[in-house]
């Protein structure tokens, strides 16, 4: 599956407090196209509108202008929601349900019944680890436990799309390896994951694309790739401490600084400052053993854009 | 239709879990046993009955169930309220309602399941109580008053009119307090008040305003004391329902209600 299987269009939510007095933007003029068949993260400090365009996209609140599209369909039209599956963040099971009844309840709304979701609710327990716990009540059940169990409550129906909001929270480090697994397993079945987080580096293990959201506005979209790479900034490797042979006024215009033993970094503007950079470099005897692309974690990439977004504002 | 009956019948499991069927068992078990040794201690029929002298009816039983009446729905109601006004403001918690409007279910749909929810609770139980004090008036006496049944429907009519707005009031505050203390008043104050307004003192008021204001008040506000009253005690002794129109306007009452509930959910954020 390669459409999109979300469309936003200048989707905006604006929540206004008791008589309308006071009015909170938390997602502005939203355009966001995301494929079938990936991992998407959305990511993005807190109260920065990744629950509200979740809760736009299913339903739960209503956009005060723009549009959006699930599975090709109108998000006004709850019939789509029967290949879509969700994990709120603080999702709340009603604690007299067993996990079984919760997968049940949730299944039947989904339209399933009979032997097919009998069969579905044994697979779906054993995906998660919570065979032994079906009968438990989930008023018993761990953070982590439940984590869990919202994770097969979000598979039951089989569906296409599935929306998680902070999936990881409260789960141990072997539990939250073993969801990155279920959900690079999903991917790997051509379902499309829209995950929230808050967790950067886990994100950036299994996301193909990334999303970063601030104050309601998209400020970037990409691949992990794309956006942790260091415009023009390039790591190289030489042989021998030969750099003493280069030119200051050359070394000062790329601001090549030692790194570690052999390697340098330096930055150019483009392309061609880059290829002018190398025969400056070959021309005057260093020998490059390796050279590399800059790169930033997703993390130190996020918090810059972050920080840049609120100079942005203040100016 | 399929998703207005899985959430009644998970509405019934509520129910269970919250332990609503034992609390409704234990007091109803108490009022057929009082009802129960009360009948045992008086063997003669007619020193029972002869307390009810004014009552128009000749039979000594049906006069001994009707003085069982009012006390008996009034209970069953009462009980009612109290046990089903978390239904919807639970449903309306955060972290509940995302779940379930993540679901291919329409807000309308869900609703209902709350409602027919609700009553099929409130019907189990009040069938009961009803059955158990009938069982007893009918072994002791050797009278079998079929009728006296009605009750369970009159009083399963009264909360379902009472109980659309306790949904309203659950999805305008998402509290249960709030639903349970306007049915309360309206059950236990507004609705008595207005009747005796209409019926007793109309004709003593002059002023053409102050009536205009009974009237409009009465036959907007459900009237659950002429349901739970006349109406009750006229299918009871196997009368015809001199008067259908509490019974219609508290009805209108009950589908106004409920559109106006649908149509507030349907636009609400969650």
């Amino acid at each position: 599956m390669s459409l999109n299987v979300i469309e936003t269009s200048d989707l905006t939510k604006i929540y206004s407090s008791s008589f309308g007095k006071r009015k909170v933007e938390a997602l502005t003029n939203l355009d966001l196209n995301v494929s079938g068949g990936m991992i998407f993260g959305l990511l993005g400090p807190n109260g920065a509108g990744k629950t509200t365009l979740i809760k736009l996209l299913l339903g739960i609140t209503f956009p005060t202008s723009g549009s959006a599209k699930i599975l090709n369909k109108n998000i006004g039209n709850y019939n789509v929601k029967d290949k879509v599956g969700y994990l709120p963040e603080n999702h709340k099971y009603p604690p007299y349900l067993s996990g079984g009844d919760v997968l049940q309840l949730f299944g039947k709304l989904s339209g399933m019944d009979g032997t097919e979701l009998e069969k579905k609710i044994d697979e779906m327990l054993q995906l998660v680890q919570l065979s032994k716990w079906k009968k438990t009540k989930v008023k018993n059940y761990s953070k982590g436990m439940m984590q869990r169990l919202g994770l097969a409550q979000a598979m039951i129906n089989d569906p296409d799309l599935i929306f998680l909001d902070e999936p990881t929270d409260g789960v141990d480090p072997i539990g939250r390896k073993e969801i990155r697994d279920i959900l690079i397993e999903l991917k790997n079945k051509g379902k499309t994951i829209f995950l929230n987080s808050h967790l950067l580096s886990e994100v950036e293990m299994i996301t193909d694309r990334v999303g970063i959201l601030n104050k309601g506005k998209l400020l970037r979209e990409g691949t992990v790739k794309e956006l942790t790479e260091k415009k023009e900034e390039y790591k190289i490797a030489i042989e021998g401490d030969t750099v003493y042979t280069l030119p200051a006024d050359f070394v000062l215009k790329i601001n090549l600084k030692k790194m570690d033993k052999d390697y340098y970094s330096f930055k150019v503007d483009n392309t061609l400052e880059l290829n002018n950079a190398l025969d400056v470099l070959r021309n005057n005897g260093i020998i490059i053993k390796e050279m590399t692309q800059q790169k930033n974690t997703l993390e130190e990439m996020f918090i810059s854009l972050i920080k840049e977004a609120e100079k942005e504002n203040v100016q | 239709m399929k998703n207005i009956w899985i959430l009644t019948w998970f509405t019934l499991k509520e129910a269970m879990a919250r332990k609503v069927f034992i609390f409704f068992f234990i007091i109803s078990l108490l009022a057929i046993l009082i009802t129960g040794l009360v009948f045992a201690l008086s063997s003669n029929i007619n020193v029972i009955a002869g307390g009810f002298k004014n009552m128009p009816f000749n039979n000594p039983v049906t006069m001994i169930e009707m003085m069982i009446v009012s006390p008996l729905s009034s209970l069953c109601l009462l009980l009612a309220i109290f046990a089903s006004a978390s239904f919807v403001p639970v449903m309306l918690e955060k972290g509940n309602i995302d779940l379930l409007l993540s679901k291919p279910v329409s807000r309308d749909q869900l609703l209902w399941g709350k409602f027919f929810g609700g009553i099929l609770v409130v019907l189990l139980n009040i069938a009961f109580l009803v059955l158990g004090v009938w069982l007893i008036i009918s072994i002791k006496f050797s009278n079998w008053n079929f009728s006296f049944l009605n009750i369970i429907l009159s009083v399963t009519f009264t909360f379902a009119v009472l109980y659309s707005l306790m949904i309203l009031f659950g999805v305008l505050t998402k509290s249960s307090t709030a639903g349970m203390m306007v049915a309360y008043f309206v059950f236990i104050i507004l609705s008595p008040l207005l009747f005796a307004a209409k019926d007793k003192f109309y004709g003593m008021i002059e002023s053409g305003f102050v009536k205009a204001l009974i009237d409009i008040f009465y036959y907007i506000i459900p009237k659950t004391s002429e349901l739970l009253g006349n109406i009750t005690t006229d299918i009871i002794s196997g009368k015809s329902i001199e008067n259908y129109q509490p019974i219609l306007t508290s009805f209108a009452f009950l589908l106004l209600t409920m559109g106006i509930s649908i149509s507030i959910f349907r636009k609400k954020d969650f």
